[in-house]
């Protein structure tokens, strides 16, 4: 289970680099469309086609941050109930919680941009919390395949 | 081998998970709506009426239809026009799905009626009976067609499972209305309409006014505002108008925004708003370094002179603006201005023409989001008084009666409300009264934050939709229904017909 459990947390961490990149390719293709002399306002934007080129950013952006890392979080907390390792339930409720908040924030940019400053530096504190939820549970399992051999080479050394 | 705390551990853990899996599943199915008729929506009783009248038996939301007595129900397929009168204004349009040739851009998927896309732009008289045969020759969802903005009789609505079933391939479906009311309207497919306005099936219809209007204009032109495949077109063209105009004339500039975001209109040069959704302002001045926005699904006429030499430039949409002087002659495009024309206090006051201070019904209807399952599928969905489709209020209301709704939006997007077969009249936005003109509308931008009471005279029986016309935000749950008491449809959505309005 810590095995499943580190995954999902090392593929959370990196959804979160796949939505920077998404964004970013998004907004390229914006400027990059309004400097082709096409203009984006709200008809195009909820029209779709804004994003030009970059497009497709939108869209992984939208499913994977709505979607995709929402339903890992909850995985990965369902998961920690299963995975021996100290501290793998609280860092799984941590990364939730903030997975939670960045979802809503995401959805509140429109109307108040500022939060987008938080939704940015929110980004990391995702990544730093799934990084740190997959290094505690690959920790417990080393440290328990350590004492396995450890107890192995202790009856191995009784028997002889 | 696992010590015995770990089972009871994994038992534990796995029975909450198989609990909370059927809850879920329970959950999900129940929000699978199926077949269902629009008349069984708001049976919770959540559209609260606040000023009942005494004795009156809808009580504002708190039964659906089927509480209602058997005597006196009218069909909506009923509510229509004189069927003996004979037609002054005759027109068929024929509905394909097909590649549209975009002028100026490039094709796009979509659909045409009569093989364009606009449509024809229908031209009536006030008082004329307009009559519109309508063929579906090749749109394989079925197809409508709803007048937006026009107060026709409900029978001729044309929203696809609540006053007729989508006309399928091969068939036909006859609008008969009178144009009572002058001025600038458009028509669009009101079946999967997210997908089928997006794709074109519309265009423009004018009523022209019986007696000569308070401001007439020597040219009249139409501008209908649609985004085909992301390019930004002016009456079907990816590219600016000229309109020849001698100096001193004046020019009426029918702007019709057919797309599901707000539109802006501006000029470097003075204009004057004539009418919103088809409605006259009384008294409009000078508008000057201020912008119009139109809602999605609005109008706005504006007028504008042609100068002395050369041409003005008024800026409809984003992208798109139409030249008006001397032929040939072009001006700089003008910068966007960040200010808004607030028509809450544009032209002067005049009667409104019914007492909307002491209204038979008021309802609110006020806009949230939040995560959720519709129809079996997950989102984070608009909700209205706090609830998801389809659990929404139905605003009943009786004929005669004058209804007061109070449109809040407290959710983070703007929403243009548009309410079928009536126009309503804007009484205030946070608190502070209209102070101009009647301002009278069909679609109406409710931005966040924002709070308009508005009111209306229920005076067009029938079953009438009131909706974002974001229309992918409809789509998400953000409709509701005004239902006159006595009226029923035989008409269902997502049943063999495949009616799905939104």
């Amino acid at each position: 289970m810590c095995r499943i459990y580190a995954g999902l947390a090392w593929i959370i961490a990196a959804a979160v680099v796949v939505q920077a990149a998404a964004i970013a390719f998004a907004f390229g293709g914006v400027l990059n469309n309004v400097a082709e002399g096409g203009v984006v306002d709200k008809a195009l934007l909820e029209s779709g086609g804004a994003g030009g080129t970059g497009e497709l950013g939108f869209w992984i952006h939208g499913i994977v941050g709505a979607g995709v890392i929402p339903l890992l979080a909850l995985s990965l907390l369902i998961v920690s109930f299963f995975a021996r390792a100290k501290g793998a339930r609280l860092w799984a409720a941590i990364t939730l919680g903030l997975v939670v908040l960045q979802v809503t924030l995401g959805f509140s940019i429109t109307d108040m941009p500022f939060l987008g400053l938080i939704h940015g530096a929110n980004a990391f504190a995702v990544v730093v919390s799934a990084v740190v939820a997959a290094l505690l549970a690959r920790r417990a399992r080393r440290a328990r395949a350590s004492r396995a051999t450890a107890e192995e080479a202790t009856e191995d050394a009784v028997a002889a | 081998m696992p010590s015995r705390r770990d089972l009871v551990r994994c038992a534990v853990v796995g029975v909450a998970v198989a609990t909370a899996l059927g809850a879920g599943a329970l959950a999900w199915s129940s929000t699978l709506l199926g077949e269902y008729s629009v008349m069984d929506m708001g049976g919770g009783g959540h559209g609260h009426a606040a000023h009942d009248e005494p004795g009156a038996t809808g009580t504002g939301g708190a039964g659906a239809s089927g509480t209602l007595t058997a005597t006196g129900e009218v069909s909506v397929t009923s509510l229509a026009a004189d069927p003996d009168r004979p037609a002054d204004v005759r027109v068929e349009l024929v509905a394909r799905q097909q590649v549209i040739e975009v002028p100026g851009g490039h094709a796009v998927d979509g659909y045409t009626l009569n093989g364009t896309s606009p449509g024809p732009e229908i031209r009536a008289r006030q008082g004329d009976l307009v009559e519109v045969e309508f063929v579906n020759e090749s749109v394989s969802a079925g197809a409508t067609l709803h007048w937006h903005g026009i107060d026709v009789p409900n029978a001729a609505d044309g929203v696809a499972g609540i006053t007729q079933d989508a006309v399928p391939v091969g068939g036909r479906h006859v609008y008969r209305f009178e144009a009572a009311d002058a001025g600038t309207y458009w028509y669009h497919s009101h079946q999967v309409s997210h997908e089928q306005v997006k794709g074109g099936l519309l265009g423009a219809i004018v009523i022209d006014s019986a007696a000569p209007p308070a401001v007439v204009a020597d040219v009249d032109v139409t501008a209908l505002l649609h985004v085909y495949g992301g390019q930004h077109t002016l009456n079907g063209r990816v590219e600016d108008q000229h309109v020849a105009a001698s100096p001193g004339e004046t020019v009426r500039v029918r702007v019709i925004n057919s797309d599901p975001g707000t539109a802006a209109v501006w000029s470097a040069d003075t204009i004057r708003v004539l009418a919103t959704d088809g409605h006259e302002v009384n008294a409009p001045t000078a508008v000057e370094g201020q912008r119009v926005l139109i809602p999605a699904g609005g109008r706005a006429d504006v007028v504008v002179q042609a100068p002395p030499s050369g041409a003005v430039r008024l800026h409809v949409g984003g992208a798109r603006s139409i030249e008006i002087g001397e032929p040939g002659a072009s001006t700089q495009p003008a910068r966007q201005p960040s200010r808004t024309l607030d028509l809450l206090a544009y032209g002067d006051p005049a009667p409104l023409g019914f007492e909307a201070s002491s209204p038979d019904r008021s309802y609110d209807y006020v806009v949230a989001r939040r995560f959720g399952i519709i129809d079996g599928r997950p989102g984070n969905f608009w909700t209205i008084n706090g609830r998801l489709f389809p659990d929404v209020p139905m605003f009943h209301v009786r004929e005669g009666e004058v209804v007061a709704m109070r449109i809040v939006n407290d959710s983070g997007e703007v929403h243009p409300m548009h309410l079928h077969g009536h126009h309503i009249a804007v009484l205030s936005r946070d608190g502070v009264a209209a102070s101009g003109s009647p301002w009278i509308v069909d679609s109406l931008d409710v931005h966040p934050g924002e709070s308009y009471e508005i009111a209306f005279v229920a005076d067009n029986p029938g079953i009438w939709s009131d909706h974002c016309h974001t229309l992918p935000h409809a789509v998400d749950g953000l409709i509701a229904h005004v239902m006159y008491e006595g009226v029923t449809t035989p008409f269902t959505i997502n049943g063999d017909a495949g009616n799905q309005p939104e």
